[in-house]
């Protein structure tokens, strides 16, 4: 994207009161098994990841 | 007493129904379900303490080789009289953290929750019921912890996202 282009406020990744909206409207595009998965890959990967850390 | 080996939400969940448990999905996992962005590492259910439902629980929990996960050293089991308070037993199963809640906020109990769910398919062809956003929050204000006011201006955003949809 050029640097002179504005990027409009509702796209901002920065979010006024800290509420990212893309992301509650990328999750309302789900359906709630999809919504479960995605919770469930979040936190394989953090387990995974404080595996491997772990045997470091 | 042995570290779980992973987290599986919807295992756990069927386990649960398997075994004819009633029971309703609440906190982060519930909110998740409706579409707000959050994470949660265990599974929070708010179980019916009736005398058959404990009964049905306790034989789901045996198979899922439920343990008091702050004692890790003494294994406890829970009993009836555990989950027949209000109280909140903090679990660990061979399929990750689970915690079974007497009680949310101002003492509102399985019965008084009812009427503030809704079904949910939740994949695999399981259908579970789970705590609307509205009374997540609800409940969420009436706790004030730390943690549970940090996620309301999520939650509030979800609910209003969902209404202009």
């Amino acid at each position: 994207m050029p640097p002179d282009e504005e990027i409009p406020a509702e796209q901002s990744a920065a979010p006024e009161d800290g509420v990212d909206v893309t992301l509650i409207r990328w999750l309302l595009s789900l359906t709630p098994a999809e919504r479960l998965d995605t919770l469930q890959q979040f936190v394989d990967s953090v387990l995974e990841a404080r595996a491997a850390s772990a045997q470091v | 007493m042995p570290l779980a080996p992973k987290s599986d939400f919807r295992a756990v969940l069927r386990v649960l129904k398997d075994h004819g448990v009633d029971f309703i999905v609440v906190g982060g996992v519930a909110a998740v379900l409706q579409g707000a962005p959050v994470s949660a590492f265990d599974l929070d259910v708010v179980h019916s303490r009736d005398e058959a439902n404990i009964a049905r629980l306790l034989a789901a929990l045996e198979e899922l080789e439920a343990w008091h996960r702050s004692h890790p050293e003494r294994g406890l089991r829970p009993d009836a009289s555990h989950l027949s308070s209000p109280g909140r037993q903090l679990l660990m199963t061979h399929y990750g953290p689970l915690d079974l809640l007497g009680a949310i906020g101002r003492s509102r109990d399985y019965q008084d929750l009812l009427a503030h769910c809704t079904e949910m398919p939740v994949g695999g062809g399981l259908v579970v019921r789970v705590l609307s956003l509205e009374a997540l929050i609800t409940v969420k204000q009436e706790t004030g912890a730390d943690k549970d006011l940090a996620t309301l201006p999520i939650l509030q955003r979800t609910l209003a996202e969902k209404r202009r949809s």
